[in-house]
C-alpha cells in the first residue's frame, strides 16, 4: 500500500504550503462571505460564542474521535452510546438518586461501552466498522429499552443539571444582558486540551501513532498495540457520554435518538482536520477546524435563511471537495 | 569499431525533493548486450533516477532516447509499451491475490470471448514464468501474503521477465539479489546472461561487489546525485569503486576480536523450532546461517517473544524465561532488528527521530508518561551520526529516505544504550560497501562492551567475518553450531546443505 501510493505518477504540483492549509483558507473564504452577507451579526461576538456553545457536544464526540482515528479505526457507536448516557443520567435523576450518581454511572456506561468495543476490536479481532456498526445497535436498542421509547423530560431534569448548559463566566454585557462564555464551551475546551496533551505529548499518542502508521512495525518495536487500542476505545466512550450528558443538559431533557447525528458529523470533523496534515494523519487541532467549519457553515447558512436540506448537500460536497484535493496534491511526490 | 546506437541514453536528468537535490544532470547511457552496473552510496540517487525512468517520479529536466529516438515517459504503462521492464527495489506486489495474479499484472490478462478470465491460461503462462528462474516450489494458485520475503522477491523478479505482447529489450534492476540467497541469485543470473546474448541492455543495482564483478560490463558510479564515472569493468578493482563511490579511504575489513568474549552465558535455548539448542555468551557474537526459509527469523522473533506460541525453552542468565510480547523482550534490554526494514521495521509516515526513539519512550519521558522532545533528539542525532545516515534532519519522515538509509534507521534503533542481548535479522541488507563496515565496527564495539549477538545473515562472508560460532539450521532437522575460525564459505554453505 505505502509503496504503491509513493509510485502513483506525480503530475500535480503545488506549493507545500498551500497544499497544507487549503483547508484553513477555505475555512476563512466561508467566514468572508457570511460577514459581507450578514454585516452586522455573523462577525459578532455574541454569534461566535453562541457558535461555540453550539457546536460543544459535537466537538467533544469529535475529539474523542480522533484518538481512535489516529489509529486508523472508526467509532460508529458514539451516536447511539450519547444517547444512552443521556437516557442513563435521566432514568437515575427520575428516581431521585443524587446528581453525582447520575453522572458517574452516565459516564461508567461510556466506558463499558467502549471497553466492549476495545475487546471485539482488539481481541477478538473484528473490523472497527462492523464491531462498532454492531455496538451501535445494541447501544441504541439499551437506550429504547431503558426510557420505554419515551423522553424524559421537565421535572425529572433537575435544576442543577440543566442550568449546566445555561451558565458561564460572564465576559461583559450586550444590550444590558450579561454576555456570558458558555460553560459548555468551556467542557469542550477542558476535553479538547486533555486530548492534545495525550496525542501529542505523551508516550501513549506518540505510540498510537506509531500503531496507525505501521501497527505490525509498532508491535515489533514494543508497542503494546492491543491494549493501547483497548484504552483508545475506552476514551472515546467517555467522549461520546460526556457529550451525551452535555445534549441532555442543554435540551434539558432525554430521548434514546437524541445522540444520533453525532457520529457522523464527527468523523467528518476529523478528515477534514486530516486534510490539514502533510501525512493525512488525525490531529486534534485539525479535527478543532473541523468542527469550527461545520459548525460556521450551519450558523451562517442558516442566517441566510439557507434551506437545511441544501444545507446538508452543500456540506456534503465541501467535505468531499476538502479531502479530495488535499488527498490529489498529496500524490505530488 | 563502429559506434553502436545506445538502446537508451539519459541526458541532462535532475530531481530535486523540496530544495534538496537527489539528482543532478546525471546522464548514462546503455548499450545492447550491455549489462551496466549503477553503483553509489546510499542516498546517491540511483532509485531515483530509475522510478523516473519508470514514469513514477516526475523530473525536473530529462532527455531520454530510446534506440536514437526521443522519449518522455509519464507513467509506469508507457514505460512498459516502450519496452523497459523493471525490478524496483521496493516490492510492489498486491498481497491480496494469487502469485499468477501478481505476475500479470502489467498485461492484459488472458481472457474468454474478451471477458471471462481464462484462470487455466494466465496459471500456464505464471508457470512458465516462474520456470524461467528454475522455480518449482511456488504454487501460481497461492496467495502472496503466504509467500516469504525472498518468494515475494522471486515473484517479483519473473514478472520482470515474463514473456509478453509486446517485446522488452531494457531491463533495469534495483538491488534484485538484496533478499535472494546465493543459488537463487545464481539462476538470476544465468536469465541476465541469456538476455545479454540476445542484445538486451540491463542495468543493474546493486551494493554487492561480487556480483557486479561477476555479471556486469560496465559501471557507472554515482555520488551526491551526480554521475562521476563510467567505466568498463576490466578497469576498474573493488578498492578504486568504494573510492569512487564515498569519496573516502574505507577499510573494507572485518573489525576482528580484540579480546576474548566473556564466560557467563546470557540466554540458552532448548528444543526450540523442534529441536534447536543453542547458548551464547556475553559479548559473544553467535551467528545463525540455513537455506533460505529455514527458521532464521522464527527463531529470532520467539526470543524477542513476537511468535504466538513458541516450542521449547528459554532462559536469560540461568533464570527461565517466556517472552509474551515483544515489549518484554525491550524492557529486559533486548534489541530487536527485524528482517523487513519496511513491512517491520519502520513507521514510514513518522520521522527518523520518532522512529530510533519508539522502542525507548519509556525512557525517553518525564516518569514514563511525558515526551522529552530534547533527550529523544539528542539520541536521535547521536546514533544517526553513528551509523552515517543520509537524512535532511532527523525531522524528516522515513518514506523520504533511500532503502539503505531506511536500513540505517532500524539498525540504530538497536544500538540505543547498551542492549543485553542483540537480535539481528539481515541487518545490513541494502546497505553500501562503505557504511557496512561501519555497522560492523559498531556490532564489533557491542560484543566487546559485552552485549550478546544473535546475527542472522544470509551474507556468508559476513558471519565468517564476525561471528564467533555459528548456528546452522536445517528446517525440520535440527542444527548445529560449528567454530567460525578456520571455515570457509563452502564449508558454510555445505553444512546448510549438510
Ligand atoms: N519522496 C522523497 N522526498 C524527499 N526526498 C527524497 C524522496 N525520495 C528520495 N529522496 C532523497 O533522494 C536521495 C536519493 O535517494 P535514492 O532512493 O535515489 O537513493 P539510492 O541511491 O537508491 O540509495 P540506496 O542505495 O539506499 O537505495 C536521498 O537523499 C533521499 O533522501
Ligand atoms: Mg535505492
Amino acid at each position: 500500500m505505502d509503496a504503491g501510493r509513493n509510485l502513483l505518477p506525480t503530475r500535480l504540483k503545488g506549493n507545500r504550503w498551500l497544499r497544507r492549509s487549503g483547508t484553513l483558507i477555505g475555512f476563512l473564504i466561508v467566514v468572508i462571505i457570511f460577514t459581507l452577507n450578514n454585516p452586522s451579526t455573523f462577525l459578532t461576538l455574541p454569534n461566535w460564542l453562541n457558535i461555540s456553545q453550539q457546536v460543544s457536544m459535537l466537538a467533544v464526540v469529535a475529539f474523542a474521535m480522533t484518538i481512535v482515528m489516529v489509529m486508523g479505526d472508526f467509532d460508529l457507536s458514539v451516536g447511539s452510546m450519547a444517547s444512552l448516557a443521556g437516557i442513563l443520567a435521566a432514568l437515575l435523576f427520575r428516581a431521585e438518586q443524587p446528581l453525582a450518581v447520575g453522572i458517574l454511572v452516565a459516564l461508567g456506561a461510556g466506558l463499558i461501552g467502549g471497553l466492549i468495543n476495545g475487546l471485539l476490536v482488539s481481541y477478538v479481532g473484528i473490523t472497527p466498522f462492523v464491531a462498532t456498526l454492531g455496538t451501535l445497535t445494541i447501544f441504541s436498542g439499551a437506550a429504547f429499552l431503558f426510557s420505554g421509547g419515551e423522553t424524559i423530560f421537565g421535572r425529572d431534569i433537575p435544576a442543577e443539571f440543566s442550568g449546566f448548559a445555561r451558565t458561564g463566566l460572564p465576559i461583559g454585557t450586550v444590550n444590558e444582558r450579561p454576555l456570558l462564555f458558555p460553560a459548555m464551551t468551556i467542557l469542550a475546551l477542558v476535553v479538547l486540551g486533555i486530548i492534545w496533551l495525550l496525542l501529542e505529548q505523551t508516550t501513549y499518542g506518540r505510540r498510537l501513532y506509531a500503531i496507525g502508521g505501521n501497527a505490525e512495525a509498532a508491535r515489533l518495536a514494543g508497542v503494546r498495540v492491543r491494549l493501547l487500542r483497548l484504552i483508545a476505545f475506552m476514551l472515546t466512550g467517555l467522549g461520546a457520554a460526556t457529550a451525551g450528558l452535555m445534549y441532555a443538559s442543554r435540551v434539558a431533557s432525554a430521548n434514546p435518538t437524541q445522540g444520533a447525528g453525532l457520529m457522523l458529523d464527527a468523523i467528518a470533523a476529523v478528515f477534514l482536520g486530516m486534510t490539514l496534515s502533510e501525512e493525512g494523519e488525525p490531529h486534534v487541532l485539525g479535527t478543532l477546524l473541523g468542527v469550527l467549519i461545520l459548525g460556521v457553515l450551519d450558523n451562517g447558512l442558516t442566517q441566510m435563511q439557507v434551506d437545511s436540506y441544501v444545507r446538508e448537500i452543500l456540506i456534503g460536497g465541501i467535505i468531499i471537495g476538502a479531502v479530495t484535493s488535499s488527498s490529489l496534491s498529496r500524490r505530488n511526490r | 569499431m563502429p559506434t553502436l546506437t545506445p538502446l537508451l541514453s539519459i541526458q541532462h536528468t535532475s530531481k530535486t525533493y523540496d530544495g534538496t537535490p537527489a539528482l543532478v544532470d546525471a546522464a548514462l547511457d546503455l548499450m545492447p548486450g550491455e549489462v551496466h552496473a549503477l553503483m553509489g552510496e546510499n542516498g546517491a540517487g540511483k532509485s531515483t533516477l530509475i522510478k523516473i525512468l519508470a514514469g513514477v517520479v516526475r523530473p525536473d529536466r530529462a532527455e531520454i532516447r530510446i534506440d536514437g529516438q526521443p522519449v518522455s515517459i509519464h507513467s509506469p504503462k508507457e514505460a512498459y509499451d516502450r519496452g523497459l521492464r523493471f525490478i524496483h527495489q521496493e516490492l510492489q506486489i498486491v498481497p491480496q491475490v494469487s502469485v499468477a495474479e501478481n505476475l500479470a499484472l502489467s498485461q492484459p490478462y488472458p481472457r474468454w470471448l474478451g471477458v471471462l478470465v481464462d484462470w487455466r491460461k494466465l496459471h500456464q503462462q505464471a508457470n512458465r514464468a516462474l520456470e524461467r528462474l528454475g522455480i518449482s516450489h511456488i504454487d501460481p494458485r497461492q496467495s502472496m501474503a503466504r509467500l516469504s520475503v525472498g518468494d515475494r522477491m522471486l515473484v517479483k523478479i519473473a514478472s520482470a521477465f515474463a514473456n509478453s505482447t509486446q517485446a522488452a529489450s531494457i531491463y533495469v534492476l534495483d538491488e534484485p539479489t538484496a533478499a535472494l540467497n546465493a543459488a537463487e541469485s545464481q539462476r538470476l543470473f544465468a536469465v541476465i546472461r541469456e538476455l545479454k546474448t540476445q542484445g538486451c541492455g540491463i542495468l543493474y543495482v546493486s551494493h554487492r561487489m561480487d556480483e557486479v564483478f561477476e555479471i556486469c560490463n560496465t559501471v557507472t558510479v554515482m555520488r551526491d546525485g551526480r554521475v562521476i564515472s563510467t567505466q568498463a569493468i576490466q578497469q576498474t578493482s573493488r578498492g578504486g569503486l568504494i573510492r569512487l563511490m564515498t569519496g573516502r579511504e574505507v577499510s573494507h575489513a572485518y573489525p576482528p576480536r580484540t579480546q576474548p568474549h566473556g564466560q557467563q552465558v546470557v540466554l540458552e535455548g532448548h528444543g526450540l523450532l523442534n529441536g534447536v539448542d543453542f547458548q551464547v555468551r556475553a559479548g559473544e557474537i553467535l551467528g545463525i546461517a540455513g537455506l533460505a526459509g529455514a527458521g532464521q527469523s522464527e527463531l529470532l522473533k520467539a526470543i524477542m517473544g513476537a511468535l504466538p506460541a513458541t516450542v521449547g525453552t528459554l532462559s536469560l542468565e540461568g533464570q527461565p524465561m517466556t517472552p509474551a510480547h515483544p515489549a518484554d523482550g525491550w524492557e529486559k534490554g533486548f534489541a530487536f532488528v527485524p528482517q523487513e526494514r519496511r513491512e517491520q521495521g519502520l513507521v514510514l509516515s513518522r520521522s527518523v527521530r520518532e522512529n530510533i526513539s519508539l522502542p525507548h519512550l519509556r525512557r525517553l519521558s518525564t516518569s514514563g508518561v511525558l515526551l522529552d522532545v530534547g533527550r529523544e533528539t539528542r539520541l536521535a542525532d547521536d546514533l544517526s551520526k553513528q551509523v552515517r545516515l543520509k537524512a535532511t534532519s532527523n525531522r524528516q519522515l522515513t518514506r523520504q529516505l533511500s532503502g539503505g538509509n531506511q536500513q540505517k534507521v532500524v539498525f540504530a534503533r538497536a544500538m540505543a544504550g547498551q542492549p543485553r542481548l542483540l537480535l539481528l535479522d539481515e541487518p545490513t541488507r541494502g546497505v553500501d560497501v562503505g557504511a557496512r563496515f561501519d555497522l560492523y565496527t559498531l556490532i564489533r564495539q557491542a560484543s566487546i562492551d559485552g552485549t550478546a549477538i544473535l546475527l542472522a545473515s544470509s551474507d556468508l562472508g559476513e558471519l565468517l567475518g564476525l561471528c564467533d560460532r555459528i548456528l546452522v539450521l536445517r528446517r525440520g532437522r535440527g542444527a548445529t553450531v560449528v567454530k567460525a575460525a578456520g571455515l570457509t564459505q563452502h564449508d558454510l554453505l555445505a553444512l546448510c546443505y549438510g
